[in-house]
């Protein structure tokens, strides 16, 4: 187990795959985001079911302002590609590139969590708080819940750019960065339910 | 593909090792995680039985005034949290942490370090419940805590607080558990060990370790919540701000279903092994056994509404939930034929752990039995909330798994310290609470169907309840005398000397009882070849008397241990604490003393977790001089 | 194999050229189905109904592209990962949200 099988300094052709280590996270990671589905998919079937109960607060209809849900989407769809483009880079062993693409990725999320900060703001003032009814509980759990990931994300990935700055990309950072990418991919995935039953079935009714 | 070397070598940094109780504070290693489990988990079963003693004694004549209701209520909600949380499902672990890595042929788990902080998530979350003892009032809503009496209106103190915070931060680390061993299952067998070679009791836990991972997020959005509802004032559960009592029960079960079938999968397991262990004869129908598992875990997602036929759901939802719950008889009606089949032509030999797998047979049947009884939704409009159903659950939760666990600790008791567990002793434990345990709960079945209702503080006179509610005392009291019996045992085998042989049983199938006992750090000297099911026995009945090693000797890379998996855990505890009594603990400044307190306790944890993404741990290895010196030295 | 170092560049290089242009693609449709999904809500007259199933089937398609092109699922080696979101989107349609809904009518 002690021979080098490769030149010193070459990395393997996918990093995040070449030590038992590396796979682990990354099956692990995967698991995670199996049990995250359910976590989000009960915060689903809650707002479903409490979501017509506005106990003469403001309605779904009356709140949301689409084309900032649609911003806010657009925003993190595209940090999304952004990550994606990182992860090519890591397969490229193209650290600059890699790092860059993560800070943009960090700035679209910031954005994004702007807006949405800007948003609960907005809806608080229309009198739809968190403790206003069954809805406005669920809505400000599940949504707040997603944007906590956000949060959680860019502090994360922020983490990571620091590492290869300092460590470089060996076969020890490669599945840190691969399983951060995958944690953005799957928040994005849940906003796009999100925006769907939430905002857009909200709007129509 | 080409493998790259892991983690950087240590060869000349120096490394840190740890002694004593600081050894057992930073440990990352699964042999001793399981230990630190099983002396946890079972300090909780201690603390459960003592719960339902003090139920059986207020329970035992009617009328009696041994405790007030409000503490009864405690005690009840308390004595199910505690066992089922605290106790059997540590236990279950220990058995999966000390054994798995074993069977399997690996060095440790996949993640070592998040094993670590399993153990004292669970450690703090079950202290925090049990602290709310002495502070002002147990959690008294039932284990269930069903909304709305879980709410604020009517349980205005801290007791349910503590329920619902105990149980997020015992349930993170029963997550990370899950996930840990799916992932050493799936990647880190031994060469030639395919699935459907693996041992029952690995097989079991991958199961258990799925059903874990889908069912536990469900009850962290229930119990987010709940805490919601209580400590910031949300609307889920309250009817008056739109929410809906019905929901609470909706989601608690849906993950409280598949949390039996994760209770009792495991003791499948242990059965499997030891039945076949100890009649010198292959698992008949193993292929059925497997696929009868991944079933019942299956069908187990599907059925959780059957605890709810009484709320209203109507007869078509209520007709099928019947069916699909009647439905997972048939794949545990499997299980408990190839048991039969295996014992039938072997050759038997009675140990205490095969007393106890045997007594588990006849004792899960009679609990199915009446599971698909209660099945039944007409018929379940009179037992609920009857004794019944506290007769149905004991026969299948202490009838199925505890004397599964009892069996599995009798049996890789010495693979676990290096003793093994004395016989008599064992037999005593094994009759004490066997027949105490029918005692106790087969009466009930009687009660409930005379109309006794369950949780109920007392009972009027002449309603025919009070000989069987005497008789399930002294049963309980008998139960009580068993676990004293093995606890003794446990004493007594202390003193004995620590020179139990690599398979004490001498008819050893599976991989674990190829090492010595107890195993050294690494488990395996060099990682053996798997060439069939039973691993072990076909290799003894091939003639040889060892495995054939699958790659040569060479240093052996472990990871170091970590003081911060205790930390973070102490991090949470802290911040529950604060998050709890925010509203009674006044302001420092401007700013709420509980939320400091919280935010306090949260920053040790990321700063914990940030400490560990950002500093390296390189591990150490064990060089190849110390690996030759230790298999010198025991041929 | 003349010069095994450059080969396996060029294989690497090879690889992954084409990375980027297929996820570049999913990006693009992504933003065409969320597009589409804002647009029918906004349009107004349409039928309830078919607005629900406009919305469902875009988010389906575009979290079944995100999820085999950016998150690598339809590459080989991905069974487990696949098993385990799978069986998590199983328990969460069938059961917690098909249950909900029916339980609540």
């Amino acid at each position: 187990m002690s021979a080098h099988s490769h030149v010193e300094g070459q990395l393997p052709h996918e990093p995040e795959k070449a030590t038992l280590e590396g796979r682990n996270k990354i099956l692990g990671f995967w698991l995670f985001l199996g049990g995250e589905t359910v976590l989000f998919g009960t915060l689903f079937a809650v707002f479903l079911a409490l979501r017509d109960q506005v106990l003469g607060g403001p309605t779904a209809n009356e709140l949301f302002q689409l084309p900032l849900v649609a911003a806010a989407t657009a925003i993190l769809l595209t940090s999304s590609l952004t990550s994606v483009f990182a992860i090519h880079a890591l397969h490229t062993h193209r650290v600059k590139a890699l790092i860059n693409w993560l800070i943009i990725t960090v700035v679209l999320g910031l954005g994004f969590l702007g807006l949405e900060i800007y948003e609960f703001y907005h809806y608080v003032h229309e009198g739809h708080g968190f403790t206003t009814s069954a809805f406005s509980s669920s809505f400000y759990t599940l949504v707040g819940f997603h944007g906590a990931h956000v949060a959680l994300g860019i502090v994360w990935i922020s983490l990571i750019i620091g590492q290869l700055m300092k460590n470089g990309l060996n076969t020890t950072t490669a599945p840190k960065v691969y399983v951060a990418g995958m944690y953005w991919h799957f928040i994005d995935v849940v906003w796009v339910f999100i925006f769907t039953v939430v905002y857009l079935m909200g709007k129509v009714g | 593909m080409k493998e790259v070397p892991t983690l950087a070598h240590a060869h000349t940094h120096t490394v840190k090792r740890y002694s004593g109780i600081m050894d057992w504070l930073t440990t990352v290693d699964h042999k001793k995680i399981g230990i630190l489990y099983l002396i946890t988990g079972g300090f909780f079963f201690l603390v459960g039985g003592l719960e339902a003693l003090l139920i059986r004694i207020q329970l035992w004549k009617p009328l009696n005034e041994f405790v007030s209701a409000g503490t009864f209520n405690e005690l009840l909600t308390m004595h199910g949290t505690t066992m089922i949380f605290l106790a059997a499902m540590p236990m279950i672990f220990a058995l999966m942490n000390a054994v798995i890595p074993l069977q399997i042929g690996a060095r440790d788990v996949a993640f070592p370090f998040l094993n670590a902080l399993g153990f004292w998530t669970f450690l703090f979350g079950g202290v925090l419940l049990n602290v709310s003892w002495f502070a002002g009032g147990a959690p008294d809503a039932g284990w269930t805590s069903y909304a709305p009496l879980a709410g604020t209106t009517y349980n205005g103190d801290h007791g349910v607080d503590y329920y619902v915070i105990g149980l997020q931060i015992a349930g993170i680390g029963t997550l990370i558990g899950g996930i840990n061993f799916l992932v050493t299952i799936i990647n880190m067998r031994a060469p030639g060990m395919t699935f459907m070679r693996m041992p029952m009791f690995t097989w079991a836990s991958f199961t258990t370790s799925a059903l874990i991972l889908f069912a536990f997020p469900a009850l962290t959005v229930g119990l987010v919540a709940l805490m919601f509802d209580r400590l910031f004032d949300a609307n889920f559960f309250d009817p008056s701000g739109g929410g809906n009592a019905v929901l609470w029960e909706h989601i608690f079960w849906i993950f409280g279903h598949p949390e039996v079938y994760i209770l009792i999968l495991p003791a499948f397991g242990i059965i499997s092994e030891v039945v076949s262990t100890f009649s010198r004869k292959r698992l008949f129908g193993y292929s059925s056994m497997v696929f009868a598992t991944i079933l019942i875990g299956f069908l187990g997602f599907m059925v959780w509404a059957h605890h709810m036929f009484t709320t209203g759901l109507g007869p078509v939802a209520n007709a099928l939930f019947s069916i699909a719950t009647m439905l997972i008889a048939i794949p545990t009606g499997i299980k408990i034929f190839n048991w039969l089949f295996t014992m039938w032509g072997g050759s038997i030999k009675f140990t205490s752990a095969n007393l106890f797998a045997i007594g588990f047979i006849p004792t899960f049947v009679m609990g199915g039995v009446t599971g698909v009884m209660l099945a039944a939704a007409p018929a379940d409009f009179q037992y609920h909330d009857s004794y019944f159903v506290v007769a149905h659950f004991h026969y299948v939760i202490v009838g199925g798994l505890i004397l599964g666990i009892f069996s599995g600790l009798h049996y890789w008791w010495p693979k676990m310290f290096g003793r093994v567990l004395n016989e008599t002793l064992g037999k005593l434990t094994f009759w004490t609470f066997f027949i105490g345990f029918h005692m106790t709960f087969f009466i009930q079945h009687f009660l409930g169907l005379l109309g006794m209702p369950r949780r109920i503080w007392t009972y009027l006179d002449g309603l025919g309840f009070n000989e069987m509610n005497m008789i399930s005392t002294v049963g309980a009291f008998l139960m009580g005398l068993g676990t004293i019996f093995f606890l003794l045992n446990v004493t007594v085998t202390a003193f004995k000397p620590k020179n139990a042989a690599a398979d004490p049983w001498e008819d050893g199938r599976t991989l674990e009882w190829t090492i010595p006992s107890p195993p050294p750090e690494y488990n395996f000297i060099q990682t053996p070849l798997v060439r069939g099911y039973d691993a072990y026995w076909k290799e003894k009945m091939d003639g040889h008397t060892e495995m054939t090693p699958a790659e040569p000797i060479g240093p052996i890379h472990m990871p170091s241990g970590s003081i911060l998996p205790f930390l973070m855990s102490l991090g949470l505890f802290i911040a529950g604490f604060g998050f709890m009594y925010a509203p009674d603990w006044g302001n420092l400044g401007s700013l709420n003393t509980g939320y400091i307190i919280g935010a306090i306790g949260l920053l040790i944890t990321f700063g914990c977790m940030i400490t560990r993404s950002v500093k390296p741990d390189h591990g150490f290895h064990i060089e190849v001089e110390e690996l030759l010196h230790d298999k010198g030295g025991k041929a | 194999m003349a010069n095994n170092h450059s080969a396996t560049e060029e294989s690497t290089k090879r690889h992954k050229v084409e990375g980027p242009k297929k996820h570049v693609i999913s990006y693009l449709f992504s933003i065409l189905l969320t597009l589409i999904a804002f647009a029918t809500v906004m349009s107004g007259e349409l039928n309830r109904d078919f607005i629900y199933i406009v919305l469902v089937g875009t988010a389906l398609l575009q979290v079944f592209v995100q999820m085999a092109f950016w998150m690598h699922m339809k590459d080989r080696g991905h069974i487990f990962p696949i098993i385990g979101i799978l069986f998590g989107v199983f328990i969460v349609f069938t059961c917690v949200i098909m249950a909900e809904y029916w339980a609540w009518w």
